[in-house]
């Protein structure tokens, strides 16, 4: 049967199978170090955007406005093609790492920003009144009621970051997209090998997402 | 759990579809009519006009030139041949871009007719698409920057090459690399223009692909090393199963190349 999906195909992704499983590795690694990094930036910048003094939720908003308002795309390609005019050579691992955690980051902030502002203003006065400082407050009162709150788009986000980690193909990344294009378009048996790609980012993606929609429906059980 | 297996089950019924549909748009083998035209030339006749891909960021082969948006290249020469043969008119043609990634689905699908796209020629490729006789021929060439004295392959060792996703020039690297027992790192980009970012940026050292094409992308600051790898073979390339537009497209390149037309179309493209 000739075709896209002729069968010789797929016996060729089964027999280059390490191809893959080596995109897929490179693409769990940077997702699980990018998603780390967005976290760290996602709650300092979260916690930023709720401050008193203005210049820190200045900065706050610097940060999520520009990051959300330009393609993760353009961002990538100015950390491996831009910065070397400026003589920083960052390897490619960590372009994607970087970038893709920044980008995520700065969505983190506006969650957890959400998060704390969801939580009742009552709970931090009656944190000052026990003679608690404003961070203090914020880690032992507010943060821990804020994740709740949080979790669930977090799990989304993190979905979403692992969906975008395949932008490092555009910079020869290593990751699982970029060996599919790869494999895919020198032998041009391009059916299975997308197909595959796609069964593959499913079998990241669907549990999170999954436990998403669980944290939700426990969400509006307790609330 | 009961989600997740309806969802199982509905992406395997989608892809059991694709499958479907795949098997259906095979056109049924030669039925030859006794009209003398075979199916997939009537169709393009019915049509009234030839669709073409081509590339459209290769300078003398397929490229658009920016200041006036034309398409225009000695891969659009040969279309025009082509269009003559099978329409009677050279002007009806209709071309489309394609990249490394995006030929061989257009061809599948039926949105092109032939693509003509500096497509190298291989085994592995002939199982999936019709090729025809080669109209050109060239060798994997290295491009570097001028101020990294770097004058072969060996002055690479430990460096990195930036291709185009078609392993035809990596595979051909990579067998020279082994051969010189060289560590050379090969990085594989979507477009040309990407390649040569990344050159100028300095993430890679070497810009490597087929000569012709290369030549296409010099300026003051990069040379193109004299050395050659592994002959690639250009071809015309048409949906598998369509045997009747592959063997106007070889007669075509016959006919070229016995009235010196082809080599007259090379000469003014510079390609000679």
């Amino acid at each position: 049967m000739p075709g896209p999906f002729a069968l010789f195909k797929w016996q060729a992704v089964l027999r280059d199978w390490q191809v893959f499983a080596e995109g897929f590795g490179m693409t769990i690694l940077v997702s699980v170090l990018a998603l780390v990094l967005a976290l760290v930036l996602g709650i300092l910048f979260g916690m930023m955007g709720t401050a008193q003094t203005k210049p820190l939720r200045y900065l706050n908003r610097i940060y999520v406005e520009f990051i959300q308002n330009t393609p993760l795309v353009i961002q990538i390609f100015f950390l491996y093609n831009g910065l070397p005019y400026l003589g920083v050579m960052l390897p490619v691992f960590w372009v994607g790492m970087l970038g893709i955690g920044v980008y995520h980051g700065a969505y983190v902030a506006e969650v957890v920003r959400a998060g704390i502002l969801s939580t009742p203003k009552g709970q931090f006065e009656a944190a000052y009144a026990q003679g608690f400082s404003y961070w203090g407050a914020m880690r032992y009162v507010i943060l821990p009621q804020a994740k709740r709150m949080a979790y669930p788009p977090l799990t989304n986000l993190a979905v979403n970051l692992i969906k975008n980690t395949s932008v490092m193909a555009m910079v020869a990344g290593g990751e699982l997209m970029y060996h599919a294009d790869s494999w895919a378009s020198s032998n041009l048996y391009y059916g299975p090998a997308y197909i595959i790609t796609g069964i593959l980012y499913i079998a990241l993606c669907l549990p999170l997402a999954t436990y998403a929609k669980y944290l939700e429906r426990r969400l509006e059980v307790s609330a | 759990m009961k989600k997740i297996i309806t969802l199982v089950l509905s992406l395997i019924m989608g892809l059991s579809l694709v499958f479907a549909a795949g098997c259906g748009s095979d056109p049924a083998p030669t039925a030859s009519s006794g009209s003398g035209d075979a199916p997939d030339i009537k169709a393009v006749k019915d049509h009234g006009v030839l669709k073409i891909g081509v590339k459209v960021d290769v300078p003398k082969f397929g490229f658009k030139d920016p200041n006036t948006g034309k398409v225009d290249g000695m891969e659009i020469d040969l279309a025009r041949a082509l269009a003559k043969k099978i329409l009677g008119d050279e002007s009806k043609i209709e071309v489309q871009p394609v990249t490394a990634k995006t030929r061989g689905p257009l061809l599948d699908n039926g949105e092109v007719d032939f693509v003509i796209a500096t497509f190298t020629i291989t085994e592995e490729r002939k199982q999936s698409y019709n090729f025809s006789d080669p109209y050109f021929e060239d060798g994997v060439a290295l491009m570097v920057k001028k101020d990294s004295g770097i004058t072969d392959l060996a002055g690479l060792n430990g460096k990195k090459i930036g291709v185009a996703q078609s392993a035809t020039s990596k595979q051909a690297l990579m067998d020279e690399i082994k051969k010189q027992n060289l560590k050379i790192d090969i990085l594989e980009f979507g477009t040309y223009p990407e390649i040569k970012t990344a050159l100028d940026s300095g993430r890679i050292d070497c810009f490597s692909v087929d000569g012709a094409i290369l030549a296409g992308y010099l300026d003051d600051t990069t040379v193109i090393l004299p050395a050659r790898y592994s002959p690639q073979l250009y071809g015309v390339a048409a949906k598998k199963g369509n045997e009747g537009l592959t063997k106007v497209a070889n007669d075509t390149i016959a006919d070229m190349k016995s009235s010196g037309e082809l080599d007259k179309i090379l000469t003014k493209w510079g390609l000679k």
